[in-house]
Order: structure tokens, then C-alpha cells, then sequence
């Protein structure tokens, strides 16, 4: 799943150690990428496919 | 109130919906109201949502990837139940640090998911999974932060009996998304089966 490289959040890159990707637990179509500090924050992630707002 | 995957009064008989007096800011999208005496108590349908769709992610991984985590007595069995079933991994009790990071140990164990009981309590799990950059879900109450969660299964993950029903519909849903049952009826374990033992 290496082909997302920005975080959906804010856009950052998501080089830092603690960055996830993953597909959309609702949907599985789109890939997810969180960068570490919105992750540490809870920050809300939205799926762009099927609108599903996570975490 | 739309169709729960077990009815309202069993979720209530269970007490999935109770949290504690203290709550944390990240987990007011999940709270439903504050009783007189001050507890938080959980929307229902937000859990049973959570639920379902934690079914169908856990279902895009491999089974033996996936890792379940709880130091908590009550979850012992819950979470071992789940692994017999599903065929997932599961650490129940102490988690060794470097389990998830070391690859030298000899119980090191290579995950793609991890499902987590209580980020406060489980948090060496945490960092390892965070470390290595695996999805994280995690059975969060009221009072915990959902820092690196990916996804929050909002729930009472201290009482034996709500812990032994989510495990139980999460094991349900995992299932029927593998394709492994066909229905529900097809799935022959009881809540019970999941409790652990006083």
C-alpha cells in the first residue's frame, strides 16, 4: 500500500516513523494514508470513495 | 432505533453502553448523555456501526497477521475465544516489549493489524504497532484518548460481560465477512461462550 504518500488530513508526507496506510475500514476500495502527528492527535480522516469519517 | 446486530436490551443487559465519570474531548462524537450521577453513557447504534465496520476491515487482512492484545483479565478469554475461531493471534496477559519490534525474540510475532483493549492499559502494544506502522483498532471507553487509533470501537472495555458480547459480535461479523458462514445462524457460539470465568 505504498502508494499513497501524503496523509488525507493535512497533506503532509508520510515519512515519518508512526505514518500508517491502510484501505477504508467501511468501503476497502480507497487507500488511507495518516501522517504521525494526526494520528497522535485523533485527527478526523474522511474516506474521498464511500464519505466514511474515521477514527 | 435502525437494526443492531443484537437487540437494545441485550447491549443494555451487558452494559456495553456504560462509561465512566471522567471523559476525554475525542470521544464526545460517541457519547449519548451524562446520567444524574455523572457517568457517560455510549450511543449504542454508534458501537453496533463501529462493530460492522471493524468486521469488515479485519476481514481484509489475513487472519494469522492479525494481533489481539488485552492485559486485562476480563479479556483473556474474550480474545482468546476470538483467535480460536476466526484463527487470528492473540497475547493475553503481559505483553513482552519487543514482541511486535525485535525480530531476535523468540515469540516475535509479524502483524499487519492489531486490535488493541484498552489503549491506556495495552500501551506498550501501542508503541510497538505505532513503531512499525501497522493499522491499529482499539476498544476505547470515555475516558480514553484515541492518539494513533485508527479505528475506535467506542464500547465498555472493562466489564466482563460487555466485553465478552462485542468480542462475540466482532468474532460474528470477521466471520460472515471471510465468508465462512453464510448467516448468522451459521455462527454456533453464544456471548457466553466468551465470558470469563468469575
Amino acid at each position: 500500500m505504498s502508494q499513497v504518500e501524503f496523509c488525507i488530513s493535512c497533506g503532509a508526507g508520510l515519512v515519518e516513523e508512526g505514518s500508517v496506510t491502510f484501505k477504508c475500514p467501511n468501503c476497502g476500495e480507497e487507500v488511507i494514508g495518516r501522517c504521525r502527528h494526526c494520528r497522535e492527535m485523533g485527527i478526523k480522516y474522511t474516506c474521498p470513495k464511500c464519505g466514511y469519517e474515521g477514527p | 432505533m435502525a437494526d443492531l446486530l443484537v437487540s437494545e436490551d441485550e447491549y443494555l443487559k451487558a452494559g456495553v453502553q456504560i462509561g465512566t465519570q471522567v471523559k476525554t474531548k475525542q470521544m464526545n462524537a460517541f457519547i449519548f448523555k451524562i446520567r444524574s450521577d455523572g457517568l457517560y453513557i455510549l450511543d449504542i447504534s454508534k458501537t453496533d456501526q463501529r462493530i460492522r465496520t471493524a468486521g469488515k476491515f479485519i476481514s481484509r487482512y489475513d487472519p494469522s497477521k492479525v494481533l489481539l492484545v488485552a492485559q486485562r483479565q476480563y479479556a483473556h478469554q474474550p480474545i482468546k475465544k476470538f483467535s480460536e475461531i476466526v484463527g487470528t493471534r492473540a497475547i493475553a496477559g503481559r505483553f513482552i516489549p519487543g514482541i511486535l519490534t525485535n525480530p531476535q525474540l523468540p515469540n516475535y510475532v509479524e502483524a499487519d493489524l492489531i486490535i488493541i483493549n484498552d489503549p491506556v492499559i495495552d500501551q506498550q502494544a501501542m508503541k510497538e504497532a505505532v513503531k512499525i506502522g501497522i493499522p491499529i483498532i482499539a476498544l476505547c471507553d470515555v475516558n480514553n484518548r484515541i492518539s494513533y487509533v485508527d479505528l475506535v470501537i467506542p464500547t465498555n472495555n472493562k466489564g466482563r460481560k460487555a466485553l465478552s458480547l462485542v468480542y462475540y459480535l466482532l468474532a460474528r461479523e470477521a466471520m460472515l465477512n471471510y465468508g465462512k458462514i453464510k448467516s448468522y445462524e451459521d455462527f454456533h457460539y453464544k456471548p457466553e461462550d466468551f465470558e470469563a470465568p468469575l
